[in-house]
């Protein structure tokens, strides 16, 4: 085992507290809407009035879909406003040619093993943060925008129907918003298998302690020792 | 034709008591989703107001809105036909046939420049020059353009003209496109359905007469009063839904209980129209009423979201027909397995190096 020579606070607290709350909220969207969209559990036994199945699903997914928001917001704020080296939109600039050169080429490169040594960064590599550009920022942008519209349709000309409205007709009519937004859904899960796969590995390979610093916050340096 | 007559000269005409008069004056009112405080200006314009003229054009359709409006209830057909619009022309409706009745449209159309109304039934194939839709000897593409050029309101009834309907749905051999890709600068209102409730059809038309405006229209041209809501929001099966007590095929216990249709691929959800408010044939029932799930006719392309009888719509996939959550659980099984494959040629790769750095 090599020696610890450095420790490295990177995932300050409001970092780490919107992975989690991000990671448990999309959990149970998740589960709550695969159940709205195919209600498997039996029927309960009586007057339709006693019970309310399927719209305490409804009622979860809506009450944390909100939560989900404002956590993403809250992000969007740290990552514009926040004095976070880590957490800023700061070094993330996909519209420069520059971007794609060099770190972005290594890292791909790496992954593909088309080279032996593994580029090492303290945040996020260049192809993590276009990952979670792709699939977190624009993801749950776009849940967001069709899910209040859709949420909206409860009430005409309501808050949530003005302000999201207008993606109802851009996908052609509430059925097509509905499919969209379900078969968007999946990509969660996607993300979830790579993201959980690139963390072991890079623990594993790189020693860095990245799996338990988005716990603690820290991630390490070790030594490299001959074997 | 007397055109400059008013609704309440003709109702006198006919022995309607002035009470009688008033009560069809709140009744349509309210059809029209109206304060109580608006009854006198419906009848102030009911009383002052000549009739509008109307032209209805048939283009490529079923008959269907046209079936649906001579059942209207309130009013009747006899007083809408004979007392409440000039309808001027109408293919269908028409004794006079032929070149008499072309002669009828065109005088309307410069008697009448800027002020009738134009109500177009069925869409318009517009593929070689629209000759796969023909009347009286030219195509109906250029006959809708030539009589909507002086309409001072165009009224799409139905979902053919309104989206298009099964004409276009894929591949649309005939390249039928509704009334509003092919006529443009005119006050358009969608009145979509298949067919749109007869009620809703003479409540637009009230409203026009009435206010000499287009009623208030929502993000796809229809209609507020009548397509604001969806059919889910005010079903009366919504109950079943909320407790979730769903039909799971046509022929169990749930379907005559009269459970909630969801299951089976009901588009209530999806839809905005007034089936569960209004219903049809005088307030008989409706599609959900009647123990069949609604089909969402007064939605755009409805024919090609997928099939009627299920809730998840399929779509074509590799070739195949898939839904949603099939293509979903591929991508992930595929990310799954990409993710084991990378970890295998990782732990070889380290396993070379180790042996290597020993030797």
């Amino acid at each position: 085992m090599g020696r610890l020579i450095e420790e490295i606070y990177v995932w300050r607290l409001p970092v780490r507290l919107y992975h989690w709350i991000n990671a448990i909220c999309t959990v149970i969207l998740l589960l709550t809407g695969v159940y709205i969209a195919a209600p498997l559990l039996n029927p309960p036994l009586g007057e339709a009035v006693w019970f309310k199945q399927m719209a305490w699903f409804r009622y979860v997914h809506f009450a944390v879909a909100f939560i989900f928001i404002a956590n993403f917001l809250f992000r969007m704020y740290w990552a514009l406003f926040g004095k976070d080296k880590y957490g800023r939109f700061g070094g993330f600039r996909p519209w420069s040619p520059a971007w794609w050169g060099q770190p972005f080429r290594e890292q791909v490169e790496s992954y593909l093993f088309l080279r032996s040594d593994e580029p090492n960064y303290v945040g996020h590599n260049p192809v993590a943060a276009l990952a979670h550009f792709l699939f977190i920022f624009c993801g749950s942008s776009f849940m967001i925008l069709s899910g209040l519209a859709m949420y909206g349709e409860n009430n005409p000309g309501g808050f949530s129907s003005i302000l999201t409205g207008w993606m109802i007709p851009l996908f052609g009519g509430s059925y097509t918003l509905h499919f969209a937004h379900h078969l968007m859904a999946w990509i969660f899960p996607v993300y979830l298998v790579v993201h959980l796969y690139a963390v072991f590995r890079h623990d594993i390979v790189d020693r860095t302690s990245v799996t338990s610093s988005i716990v603690t916050g820290y991630k390490h340096k070790v030594e490299e020792e001959p074997v | 034709m007397q055109s400059n007559q008013t609704f309440a000269d003709l109702f006198k005409a006919r022995g309607v008591s002035r009470r009688d008069f008033l009560k069809f004056c709140s009744l349509t009112s309210v059809y029209l989703g109206l304060s109580p405080s608006m009854v006198p200006s419906i009848v102030n314009a009911m009383e002052n107001k000549p009739r509008t003229p109307v032209l209805w054009l048939h283009g490529q359709e079923c008959t269907c809105c046209s079936e649906s409006f001579i059942r209207s209830s309130h009013p009747s057909i006899e007083d809408l036909l004979f007392n409440m619009i000039s309808l001027d022309y109408d293919d269908v409706l028409s004794a006079a046939a032929g070149h008499q009745l072309e002669a009828v449209r065109k005088n309307i159309m410069k008697d009448y420049k800027g002020k009738y109304i134009l109500a177009v039934e069925g869409n318009v194939s517009t593929k070689d020059d629209g000759v796969y839709c023909m009347v009286g000897g030219d195509s109906f593409l250029n006959i809708i353009r030539e009589t909507a050029a002086d309409a001072a309101a165009v009224i799409a009834w139905g979902a053919c003209a309104s989206f298009g309907c099964v004409q276009n749905a894929h591949p649309n051999p005939s390249g039928a496109k509704p009334i509003d890709e092919v006529i443009s600068g005119k006050p358009i209102v969608k009145v979509p359905g298949c067919p749109p409730i007869s009620e809703v059809m003479t409540g637009v038309v009230t409203h026009f007469h009435t206010f000499g405006t287009l009623p208030d229209l929502d993000r796809f041209g229809r209609p507020k009063a009548f397509y604001n809501t969806r059919i889910h929001d005010k079903c009366y099966r919504r109950a079943f839904f909320d407790a979730g007590m769903f039909v799971r095929s046509f022929d169990d216990d749930a379907t005559r209980k009269g459970w909630c249709l969801y299951k089976m691929g009901c588009k209530g959800p999806t839809t905005y129209n007034s089936c569960s408010k209004i219903q049809w044939n005088e307030g008989t029932s409706f599609p959900i009423g009647s123990g069949h799930p609604c089909i969402g006719c007064s939605e755009p392309n409805f024919w090609d979201r997928g099939p009627f009888y299920k809730r998840l719509a399929e779509v074509p996939f590799l070739g195949s027909d898939s839904n949603a959550d099939k293509i979903g659980m591929i991508a992930v099984g595929a990310a799954a397995a990409g993710a084991a494959a990378h970890a295998a040629v990782t732990a070889v790769k380290k396993t070379k190096e180790e042996k290597h750095e020993k030797e």
